[in-house]
């Protein structure tokens, strides 16, 4: 890949990531209205928001806050910018968790018990999650022989043929990470109140924004990273994308939010369970 | 040559016996800081020199090798003579056995002695003479101003700090001694050393507790120099001889595997892995720069040295597999041990254990990627650790308490260690920091052993929790921007300065690091690992682009300090709580209109993580896989 | 052109807080209706935030009290501006059949400024929307 070629698609990635991002959750917005026979807001609905909460006085309860949130935005700046250089799934990983870490530390800074009992509830998540993804990597690995996206391109079968039950376990961290029912412990963007807003809480006006935009990129990732499960033509990934992202609709729904220990043992054990199946059909080819 | 080998390993020695019998503080002082700086000069002067091999014949005068053999002895008869005095029978077992077996070896098996060179430097070698010569002078020069807080805070009529910096230095000698013997008699020899400096630095305050804690130390590293020299026994029987170099590279027959088990053996009880983690967590009493010396950033990490040294060995063997698995469980389970604590002591101590056995995996899984991993993993790890732990044992001194808990808010009563704290902990577990490189090189070197790469990938989500929440609570606290200054001695601030530049600095070079230290390791066994280009680690299946995102992590760190700036005029407002909030921060009106703290502990999720709970199966899986190991080697 | 995207997402996406002073609870169940799919304001972006850090339009129902006052001024300090209160229900406007009471302060302008008042007893879930609608209307002449 050329010089500019490659920062052409960085360039892509950084910009049109949270348009992407802001898209799917306006689109997100609506189908979630018509399961529960409304109309819904426009599907521009999130960028209104962002933008409103760009332009509102900035307050803050500590002023690490400002650092955190600025940190998760340039991690998963940094991680979006990497996807699309085609660079090593493990660093890309890596670097989202820096995103995900910030946001917590952020959260802890504030004294309030929502925003700490969030933050702690993020960090489960971030455990439950994280083994999964890892996995998830090694299975691509095992099949392509490298790490690096490049391979995934340039291998000329559809990888869910070969790692179905891995795409189950990534869907698992798709939905933790979408904040989708059940797990959606620790934020949600429903007023289901029982930790006012969570990990979130305490973030407020253009910090919020910018955790919003953040989002939108963690999103666009995890799409991202499904997508290299039918990576051999684009139709077939926008295919594997929307039927996901349906199917991650469907499940926020018609599930209740569950408790972090459900979480915790149910996602690692079914989670573990089909990672082990699967990467053992791999490693006996 | 000759010179700079005198400097390290018998220097310290004769500062050592100086320190011991000065009564003055100010000389004392003085000695620790030109025997520091010897040694970090002459550690550096050693880089252009490496590798050589040399055998003295003599040191100040005496035959070597009858001094060695003289000191052994001495060693194990002070060892005896503490394990008489505390009644603890399996110390005296240990040590009369060691007795007998040295003595065995020494008049009657070894008719000559064969053995050369005795000392041999390569970049292993230096890599580790390096982190303790600079990391270990670091820490001794931190423990001036720490040693003279303590004994204030103590009372003591008699001053023990001549003790206590003659076996540290004595120690740093024998560190540097231990990585250069080819010998294995003399590295018997400086492995006892440092077990017999454990005990004394761990039972230094003379309390009930810490002379438990020592004793039971003592008696696990002597069942680890009793492995040891069953094994020197049984080599020098197979093979006639006690080389290191030699032994590595002979052809393997007979009970080859066995000695070389027993070795990996003594090297898990001397790096505190399961079941011998105790003696690590009890270590935790002694004054915090034992801890951020002995058993963070050095002595714990000759068991890994000696693995990794041995793996030309053992590479493709079931041996090797067991070290691998061995090594994963430790990780994982000293992480998930880690979660379950809040006395921060006891963190770091787990998270030495599990970070220990993260390199023992390495070291097991044997390919040049795995051994690279090692060996930076070695690095960052010796300089962060040891800079939290001098954080802890600051901040320790001031707020009196070791629980992460009481560090809540810390930023606004000491500052600047707050934010070094953050900064160690940041490097821990964040790229493009050394750690988490070695961390990723581990995890694409293993990906080809399923069971390592599960437990791993389960460890490694463990150890982002335990981390993140302390460095979250310690900025936890409403502060409206103004800096209070705060008062250290400047030795402090000198140790701990350089230590958070060392760790953040050293990361971003790791490429050329890479190149200088690490390349020159491979040879035909191993062969090279990455290929570093404009400071991108690369190989065919994966890339770490070290420096790009290094710089990358500069911008956002600039633009990030740049929005606190700008916080910093922003209107502040008291978090929420439920609007009930008064102006006492962090408090609000409860029943009958009295205040009530709020109050949010972290999750420590003793139920599932809690030591009760874990350790004894913990321990007991270890066991099962250790007798795998020993009986994999018959 | 800035000015007036900004403005035009403040007006799509007003995020409430609804906070109960101590109310018989008839308005609140109004304005928790409007939120149902019969009303559905999420329509407009309405969203309930429940959280005074996040939210534009501070929905105030019920009589204030001596002990309830000062939860009020909190939730609204912790606001990020700009802002609007929207006072609902007879109570919230004057402390209602209750402002007799020895413990009542009265209606919610005593303690804050209030933009927009909406009458009855309880407010229709349309009076309360149509409230919001008339407060994001101020938006113009707080901002400038």
């Amino acid at each position: 890949m050329s010089m500019s070629m490659q920062i052409l698609l960085v360039v892509l990635g950084v910009v049109a990531g949270p348009l992407i991002g802001g898209l799917i959750g306006g689109l997100d917005r609506i189908i979630t209205a018509r399961f529960q026979s409304r109309v819904g807001p426009p599907v521009l609905q999130p960028f209104y928001d962002v933008n409103k909460l760009l332009a509102k006085e900035y307050t803050v309860v500590n002023a690490w806050q400002a650092f955190c949130a600025y940190s998760y935005l340039a991690a998963s700046m940094i991680s979006v910018a990497l996807f699309f250089l085609q660079s090593d799934m493990l660093v890309i990983y890596f670097v989202q968790a820096v995103g995900a870490i910030f946001l917590v530390v952020g959260a802890l800074s504030s004294t309030s018990p929502y925003s700490q009992i969030g933050a702690h509830r993020e960090l489960l998540q971030m455990l439950a999650y994280e083994p999964l993804l890892v996995l998830v990597i090694i299975g691509i690995y095992i099949e392509t022989g490298s790490f690096k996206i490049s391979a995934v391109y340039s291998w000329d079968k559809p990888l869910l043929l070969k790692l179905p039950f891995l795409f189950v376990v990534l869907g698992y961290a798709l939905t933790i990470k979408l904040r989708k029912s059940p797990f959606d412990l620790s934020t949600s963007h429903h007023a289901h109140q029982e930790l006012v807003k969570g990990v979130t809480t305490d973030y407020s006006g253009p910090l919020l924004g910018l955790i919003e935009i953040a989002h939108w990129y963690d999103v666009v990732l995890f799409l991202c990273f499904c997508s290299l499960f039918w990576a051999t033509n684009i139709a077939g990934m926008i295919i594997l994308i929307s039927i996901t992202y349906f199917l991650e609709i469907l499940i926020d729904n018609v599930s209740a939010r569950m408790t972090w220990r459900w979480m915790l043992g149910n996602v690692w054990a079914i989670g573990l369970t089909l990672s082990l199946v699967n990467l053992i059909w791999l490693y006996q080819q | 040559m000759e010179k700079l080998t005198f400097i390290l390993i018998v220097l310290p020695f004769l500062s050592a016996i100086f320190c011991y019998i000065t009564p003055y503080r100010k000389i004392r002082s003085s000695i620790v800081m030109a025997t520091a700086f010897l040694l970090i000069m002459s550690s550096l002067m050693l880089i252009r020199i490496t590798p050589f091999s040399f055998s003295p014949i003599t040191v100040l005068g005496a035959d070597i090798h009858h001094i060695v053999l003289i000191l052994d002895f001495l060693i194990l008869f002070l060892i005896f003579y503490f394990g008489i005095k505390h009644h603890h029978l399996l110390i005296i077992i240990f040590a009369i056995l060691q007795i007998v077996l040295l003595g065995y070896l020494e008049y009657f098996m070894i008719k000559e002695q064969t053995v050369s060179p005795i000392f041999y430097c390569d970049s292993l070698s230096l890599i580790m003479i390096l982190i303790i010569s600079i990391v270990g002078s670091i820490i001794c020069i931190q423990s001036i101003p720490y040693m003279k807080n303590h004994e204030e805070h103590l009372g003591l009529r008699i001053s023990r700090e001549p003790r206590f910096f003659g076996v540290m230095l004595l120690f740093l000698g024998a560190m540097n001694g231990l990585v250069l013997s080819n010998d294995l008699l003399f590295l018997y020899f400086f492995f006892e050393i440092t077990t017999l400096c454990s005990f004394l630095l761990i039972g230094h305050d003379n309390t009930e507790r810490t002379i438990r804690n020592a004793v039971r130390a003592l008696w696990m590293n002597s069942l680890g120099g009793a492995l040891f020299i069953i094994a020197l026994v049984i080599l020098n029987s197979q093979i006639g001889a006690l080389d290191m170099q030699k032994i590595i590279h002979t052809p393997k027959a007979g009970l080859w595997f066995l000695p070389i088990a027993l070795l990996c053996f003594a090297a898990f009880t001397k790096s505190a892995q399961f079941p011998f983690q105790s003696w690590l967590l009890g270590a935790m009493v002694a004054p915090t720069p034992v801890s951020a010396l002995l058993h963070s950033s050095t002595m714990v990490k000759i068991g890994v040295y000696l693995v990794l040294r041995l793996g030309p060995a053992i590479q493709g063997t079931f041996l090797t597999h067991c070290v691998a698995i061995f090594g994963a469980f430790t990780f994982l389970a000293a992480a998930a041990l880690a979660v379950g604590q809040s006395n921060g002591k006891k963190v770091l101590a787990y998270s030495t254990i599990s970070n220990l056995g993260l390199i023992f995996a390495c070291a097991g899984i044997n390919s040049s990627a795995a051994i690279t991993a090692g060996i930076l993993l070695i690095i960052f790890h010796a300089i962060t650790k040891a800079l939290l732990f001098l954080c802890v044992g600051v901040i320790e001194q001031h707020i009196e308490s070791r629980d992460i808990e009481d560090m809540r808010g810390l930023y606004s009563k000491m500052p600047v260690t707050a934010l070094i704290t953050v900064i160690g902990v940041i490097t821990m577990i964040m790229p493009p920091f050394g750690l988490l490189l070695g961390k990723w090189m581990a995890i694409e070197a293993a990906s080809r052993n399923i069971i390592v790469i599960i437990v791993l990938a389960l460890g490694s989500a463990l150890t982002v929790m335990y981390w993140a929440r302390w460095a979250g609570i310690l900025m936890s606290d409403p502060f409206a921007g103004k800096f209070k200054t705060e008062k250290q001695p400047i030795l402090t601030w000198v140790s701990l300065v350089s230590l958070c530049l060392g760790a953040t600095l050293l990361s971003m070079i790791s490429p050329w690091l890479y190149s200088w230290m690490i390349i020159p390791i491979f040879n035909e066994k191993y062969l090279q690992s990455y290929i570093v280009t404009r400071g991108i680690l690369e190989n065919p299946s994966g890339s770490f682009a070290v420096i790009p995102l290094s710089i990358l992590a500069l911008i956002g760190f600039f633009v990030s300090v740049l929005a606190v700036r700008k916080a910093l005029r922003a209107r502040v407002v008291p978090p929420y709580l439920s609007g009930v909030q008064l102006s006492e921060p962090g408090t609000f009106l409860g029943p009958m209109n009295q205040p009530v703290k709020a109050e949010a502990k972290n999750y420590y999720l003793s139920s599932i993580f809690g030591e009760q709970r874990l350790t004894i199966w913990v321990n007991l899986v270890a066991m099962v896989l250790i007798t795998m190991l020993i009986g994999g080697a018959l | 052109m800035f000015k007036k995207l900004i403005r035009n997402s403040r007006m799509k996406s007003p995020w409430l807080l609804h906070f109960d002073c101590g109310s018989c609870n008839g308005c609140d169940i109004e304005v928790l209706a409007c939120l149902t799919p019969v009303y559905d304001v999420e329509r407009f972006g309405i969203i309930n935030v429940g959280n005074p850090m996040h939210a534009d339009l501070f929905l105030v129902t019920g009589t204030v009290n001596s002990r309830n006052s000062m939860v009020l001024r909190n939730l609204y300090e912790q606001m990020p501006n700009p802002k609007i209160v929207v006072a609902i229900g007879s109570c919230g406007l004057s402390g209602g059949i209750f402002r007799e009471a020895y413990n009542v302060v009265g209606g919610v302008d005593k303690i804050i400024p209030v933009d927009v008042y909406v009458p009855g007893c309880p407010a229709k879930p349309e009076a309360i929307i149509d409230g919001v609608v008339t407060g994001l209307q101020k938006y113009d002449r707080i901002v400038n």
